[in-house]
């Protein structure tokens, strides 16, 4: 993303906007990600403790989770390099 | 947004959101399509990160295909959602 339009007074600004929603973003994962293990990993009620099965899949889950957002983000990160390139080279 | 931000900051906010809204639409689709919900393992297998390497580079892709349709449409009948530009091309 390209701040450099930005006078240092935006870009201060433009700062704790990004904080604030990176807090923001931060708190819906984690919500996002309890839901997302829960439904996949948890389905016995029949004790009210997380079984060892569960908790196994429940950290596995999380593990995952974030390996697969980081592999994600490494390919977001090259398509939009890719596309950065693009739109400069063409002149 | 808070008042005082100046235009500026607005389309610097606008695209971030952007961004964001599209990576996290990625993580979410291409977790469902990917990763197996056995979780027997802590890491991607192979088969899954094959996978998801392959889902990110479609669903742009595909974001691609949707927004060139959509400008084409567009130019034949400038209405619904208003799109003109080109902010479809993350």
């Amino acid at each position: 993303m390209d701040l450099s339009s930005l006078s240092p007074s935006e870009n201060a600004q433009m700062q704790r906007i990004i904080e604030r929603k990176q807090m923001q973003d931060f708190m819906k994962l984690y919500s996002g990600l309890v839901e997302r293990c829960f439904t996949a990993c948890v389905g016995d009620f029949t004790s009210k403790a997380l079984t060892n099965k569960e908790e196994t899949c429940v950290l596995n889950c999380t593990d995952k989770f974030f390996k697969h957002s980081e592999r994600v983000g490494a390919r977001f990160a090259e398509h939009n390099a890719d596309m950065m390139n693009q739109a400069q080279q063409p002149r | 947004m808070g008042g005082g931000s100046s235009q500026n900051i607005e389309v610097a906010v606008a695209e971030l959101d952007m961004i964001t809204d599209v990576f996290n639409r990625i993580v979410s689709s291409c977790h469902s399509k990917c990763i197996n919900p056995r979780y027997s393992e802590p890491d991607l297998n192979k088969g899954e990160s094959v996978c998801v390497d392959r889902c990110v580079a479609k669903f742009f892709e595909v974001n691609k295909k949707v927004g060139e349709r959509m400008q084409s449409m567009g130019g034949a009948s400038a209405g619904a959602g208003g799109g003109g530009g080109s902010p479809f091309g993350i």
